[in-house]
């Protein structure tokens, strides 16, 4: 069982740190682990809490009106944080009313248990000019990774983060990862996020993101989860504001014995918002997936539009592959869209490059990699982008 | 000109709304009790074997919970439904013998017409026993078997033993359940090894009694190579307490055989619609679903087919259409359970005014299922703001030889297409109640004229009500 | 004059809060075959669109005169019915109803009388063999899975059975090749009558090869700034709209 002592850092914070922890802790104890139906995760055995070592915020040059602080210090030195970067009531970002995340009890075992993550804040009208990245990498000395994060961006800012989650030591340790993430778009904002989860085939990887997107502003996600054994991400965008927009696109690809479960919702709530999700895998070997896509068109959101598509590329017979795409709507004057579909790799396609040469591996190889390629030029650096390639390529050699 | 009325109930239900005075010679006590159950048996003279089988059910009843999720069934008071109720009339054989008042509302309701069209056959039920069965003489000739239920179990026992609640076991839900242990009534065909019935049977189930439940039993078995339509058309007349209807349907599809089922369901508006059904089809044979649904306060209707035999097809066609106070929970299930079968879904519905149009699909394909294909499809209309509209298609791969394609859509009627039918000459009433028969036309053209005729005007009168 | 038909005054559109139109002159005579050239952009589906009354084109200032009558306020199918024909530059595909089915509904609407079953498919048919449309379209759903090429045919057919007084074919022949534009024009051209007037929205001048225009217009910037005869669209052709838009100075 935890405690917060456990925590190397605790006493150094302020008692509203502590209490906040507290009341978390409390939470967690209380729920249940999900049985997550369909994919027959079994139990989840729950790591022994470690602290993280090592530095993830990779440096950038100083901005006037871009503040970027680890979460733990942040919150450590609140006060004086609070005064330097303006972060208002930095509490109202620290606990959202709706449930949501992989499940509660993973909620809350990262907001009592964080180890790491980051805040970042962008004020008015600026516009961050590097790409904040942050890495994080997981190893035997370091094999838990529980990251709160906040993104705020305010009135008409814009920012690009990169989130890459890593485990670099041959993978053969069992590293666990519990993310949360909270981004905040305020009117005008512009958020783009990189989440890049390529963790070794024993990793357990739990990931809840919330986005509040208000008017006219916009954040969008793109997601290539490669990694892990166990996968459970869970994604919800509120469209709150008039003409608030998110895209989602996601990669995901299966192999081994692996299990995902991946959730992505959008909650339509003002008018003329306009959302899209567009999720492309593939799955090889034993790997079992269930995507669930949900549109929810609700009261108020008239003249809105939401787009999902979901398209997989079965490679093996031991596959499993379930998919929920669900429509609801409370708006007429609405558009929802779902299409999907899945199969084996098109025939014809391949008859066409093996007819140039290609070895029939390296062709399936090919057009796997071709279904990934238009998300994947989304990845804005261009070493990481080599990085994802090779791993995906290296992932599909025993096709 | 005077302007219609915008909701459901403005709308006169005309021929569907016609009530009778209740005169029944035997009507059970509310509640539901082994004692009952067992009364139910002895007053149908059933075999042992089949008593024995209710009183199991009504077991598994007692123990299985209400489902927690789709509609909400807090107000289906169970224990207050009369579930058995055998109307005043014996089985009946010429249309000349039947009761005036009862003969009045099938008239109302066209069957004799419908017969005269030269239908095959005709089981109407009144309640819970049959009162009128006919039956075109050169089908009988070719073996083929069209009675009621109870009929069936005394002079077919042997087959009705093999196949009764076998695709649908009481132990699959709560409703099921109930039904294996107070059905009553229904139809049973049998066609013969490559008989082809070359035109539709036909069955209309109906409701007349306050707080009456309706269980019918619809068990069909076509044959190696042969080939059957089967109508099921319903409509109730309304009535103040909640109602309820679980009734049955099996379909037994044998090798190279073909059935389509036909059903326009058109309840009364204060129904609970609980119906299970479900087609097992074996190698190459075609299971065809047209289903209707307009009526009833709430639906949940799956209609399932599990494709077991190589080869399998399955076709569903689907049309839903709720209004006011309605929640309208419907969908199909589809399994493949064997390599080369194939299926098609094509899913319409339209809400308005209020009411709530749920898609609840299922789409499995079994590990060893290869070369499967199938294509899903989902369309929902919304007529207004303050319906809801809701699709849920549960997709579950286990295997990587397939071709699986899946759209959904839901919106309302473009603007563009209401201008572009306007520019030339339409007008805007006409033009929107235009799309919204061209939305549905995939499904009507595969109902019989009279039926297609029907659907039209319930559409109709539901329009006219949402334009204006 | 006997001869007028629409004469358009200092016509001003709004399209969601844009002005498009800006103060637009123009007079068709029965029988007479107009042309509007001009760039992307000037306005010219949006004239096409607010002649026939859609909604979301706000007539904020001048007037629609259709043979001595305001025609502003009028609803598309009040337009329909006196005349006024629009060939979409997109048309709009409809799923279960079949081009027969529909274009009796519309046959019926304008003229105000029902239209026997038989009799107008006989008239269908006719019109469909003159401008070489297969009988199988006829029974297939408006425009749905339509080429192309066949949604132009259709819009034309559907012309050739209404007998608008005018016909506004907005770039009819934009899509097709050369062959098809040939068919359209002359299907056009046979189903004119003596006094269908025309207005063709075209960037090409392929079209006018068959329909002969009496009038060119060119529309820069929501206004029509130059009228003349064939010569104007040649010029055009050949050195496109910079030096117009120098001349008026438009950028």
């Amino acid at each position: 069982m935890y405690n917060l002592e456990m925590i190397n850092t605790i006493k150094n914070y302020p008692d509203w740190v502590k209490e906040y922890r507290k009341e978390k802790l409390k939470n967690f104890n209380e729920a249940s682990i999900p049985s997550w139906k369909r994919i027959n995760i079994g139990e989840i055995t729950l790591p022994e809490y470690r602290d993280y070592y090592k530095s993830f915020i990779k440096p950038t040059k100083k901005q006037e009106g871009v503040y970027i602080e680890e979460t733990i210090k942040g919150l450590n030195d609140f006060n004086n944080f609070n005064k330097l970067n303006n972060l208002n009531n930095l509490n109202k970002y620290l606990s959202v009313e709706e449930s949501y995340g992989v499940s509660d009890k993973f909620v809350a075992f990262g907001e009592a248990l964080f180890n790491s993550g980051f805040l970042i804040k962008i004020d008015r009208k600026t516009k961050a000019e590097e790409i904040i990245k942050m890495k994080y990498t997981l190893d035997e000395a370091n094999p838990l990774v529980i990251d709160h994060n906040i993104i705020v961006g305010e009135e008409d800012s814009e920012v690009t983060v990169v989130i890459d989650y890593s485990s670099d030591d041959g993978g053969n340790s069992q590293v666990f990862h519990n993310g949360i993430t909270k981004v905040f778009a305020k009117d005008g904002a512009k958020i783009n996020i990189i989440k890049i989860q390529r963790l070794n085939n024993k990793a357990i990887n739990l990931d809840s993101n919330i986005t509040f997107i208000g008017r006219d502003a916009q954040v969008n996600w793109v997601l290539i989860d490669i990694g892990g054994e166990i996968n459970v991400v869970n994604y919800i965008s509120n469209l709150e504001g008039v003409e608030s927009q998110s895209n989602l696109k996601s990669i995901y690809l299966g192999d081994g014995e692996s299990k995902q479960d991946l959730s992505y919702t959008m909650n339509h709530k003002g008018m003329r918002s306009l959302s899209k999700i567009e999720a492309r895998g593939a799955l090889k070997d034993n790997a079992k997936k269930v995507f669930r896509g949900n549109l929810d068109f609700k009261k108020g959101s008239r003249r809105s539009k939401g787009d999902e598509a979901e398209y997989v590329l079965l490679l093996d017979k031991n596959v499993r592959s379930h998919s929920i795409p669900v429509l609801f709507s409370h708006e007429d004057d609405v558009e929802g869209n779902h299409a999907a579909s899945a199969g084996q790799i098109d025939a014809n396609q391949l008859f066409y490059l093996m007819s140039r040469g290609l070895k029939e591996k390296e062709a399936k190889k090919l057009i796997v990699e071709a279904s990934f390629s238009h998300i994947l030029d989304d990845i804005p650096d261009l070493e990481l982008r080599e990085v994802v390639d090779a791993e995906i390529h290296r992932r599909l050699v025993y096709v | 000109m005077e302007k219609k009325k915008t909701y459901v109930e403005d709308i006169d239900r005309g021929i569907y709304d016609v009530k009778n005075e209740v005169r029944y010679s035997y009507k059970s006590e509310k509640g539901l009790t082994a004692k009952i159950v067992e009364e139910i048996s002895k007053t149908k003279n059933e075999p042992q074997w089949m008593t024995d089988f209710r009183l199991k059910s009504l077991e598994i009843y007692n123990k299985k919970p209400i489902p927690t999720w789709g509609a909400d069934l807090s107000e289906l008071d169970i224990e207050n439904i009369v579930t058995y109720i055998k109307p005043d009339t014996e089985m009946k054989h010429s249309w000349e013998d039947v009761p005036e008042d009862i003969k009045k509302t099938f008239d109302l309701l066209g069957i004799p017409q419908a017969e005269r069209a030269s239908l095959a056959g005709v089981g109407a039920q009144y309640d819970s026993e049959v009162v009128y069965h006919n039956m075109r003489e050169d089908l009988a000739k070719q073996g083929v078997i069209y009675t009621d239920m109870e009929t069936a179990i005394k002079d077919y026992e042997e087959i009705v033993k093999d196949y009764f609640m076998k695709l649908v076991p009481p132990n699959d839900h709560k409703f099921a359940a109930l039904h294996g242990a107070v059905w009553s009534g229904g139809s049973f065909v049998y066609v013969p090894e490559g008989v082809n019935v070359d035109i539709p049977l036909q069955s209309y189930f109906r409701l007349n009694a306050p707080g009456a439940g309706q269980f019918e039993h619809t068990l069909i078995i076509v044959e190696k190579g042969a080939n059957l339509h089967f109508i099921e058309g319903c409509s109730a007349p309304k009535h103040s307490v909640i109602n309820l209807h679980a009734g049955c349907v099996e379909l037994f599809v044998k090798e190279d055989a073909r059935l389509r089922y036909s059903t326009i369901e058109n309840w009364s508006r204060n129904m609970y619609n609980l119906n299970t059904k479900r087609a097992v089809v074996d190698r190459n044979g075609i299971i065809e679903w047209v289903s209707g649904s307009f009526g009833s306060r709430v639906s949940m209707l799956y209609p399932m087919s599990i494709l077991r035999g190589e080869g399998a097809k399955s076709e569903f066609t689907g049309i839903t259409f709720a209004s006011k106070g309605q929640y309208l929970d419907t969908g199909t299930k589809v399994v493949h359970a064997a390599p080369y079968t194939t299926s098609s879904v094509n899913s319409k519905s339209i809400s308005k005014g209020g009411g709530h149009a749920f898609y609840r699909g299922l789409l499995r394909v079994a590990p060893n299922a290869h070369n499967c294909k199938s294509t899903v499809s989902c369309e929902s209309l919304m007529l207004d703001n303050e319906s809801r509209s809701d699709t849920l298609p549960i997709i579950e791969l286990n295997n990587d030889n397939i071709d699986i394609g899946h759209e959904a859509k839901i919106g309302r009627i473009s603007d563009e297409a209401i201008f572009y039918l306007m520019s030339r000459g339409i007008s805007e009433e006409e033009a929107k109640a235009m799309i919204v028969r061209g939305f549905v036309e995939p499904i009507s053209k595969e109902l019989p004229l009279e039926y297609a005729v029907e659907m039209n005007n319930l559409i109709k009168l539901e329009l006219e009500g949402a334009i204006g | 004059m006997a001869n007028k038909l629409l004469t358009i005054t200092n016509l001003t559109t709004k399209v969601e809060d844009k002005e498009i139109l800006k103060g637009l002159n123009l007079e068709v005579n029965k029988g007479e075959i107009h042309v509007i050239m001009g760039p992307n952009g000037a306005g010219k589906s949006t004239l096409a669109y607010t002649l026939m009354g859609h909604p979301r084109y706000e007539v904020v200032e001048g007037d629609i005169l259709w043979e001595d009558e305001i025609i502003n306020e009028l609803s598309p199918d009040e337009r329909a019915k006196k005349g006024i024909f629009l060939s979409f530059q997109h048309p709009e595909e409809i799923p279960g109803i079949t081009v027969e089915n529909f274009l009796r509904t519309a046959k019926a609407a304008i003229t105000e009388k029902n239209q026997s079953i038989l009799a107008f498919n006989k008239l269908l048919r006719e019109k469909a063999q003159l401008l070489s449309i297969d009988e199988k379209y006829l029974s297939r759903y408006l425009n749905e899975g339509f080429s192309g090429g066949e949604k132009k045919k259709n819009e034309i057919l559907q012309m050739a059975v209404l007998e608008p007084k005018l016909a506004i074919l907005d770039e009819t022949d934009s899509g097709l090749d050369v062959d098809a534009i040939k068919i359209v024009a002359e299907g056009v051209k046979k189903i004119k009558e003596e006094e269908t007037a025309i207005i063709i929205i075209t960037h090409h001048n392929k079209i006018l090869d068959y329909l002969k225009p009496d009038v060119v217009h060119v529309l820069l910037e929501g206004k029509v700034v130059k009228t003349g005869d064939m010569t104007l669209a040649r010029e055009i052709e050949a050195s496109g709209y910079e030096e117009l838009k120098n001349q008026f100075s438009i950028k």
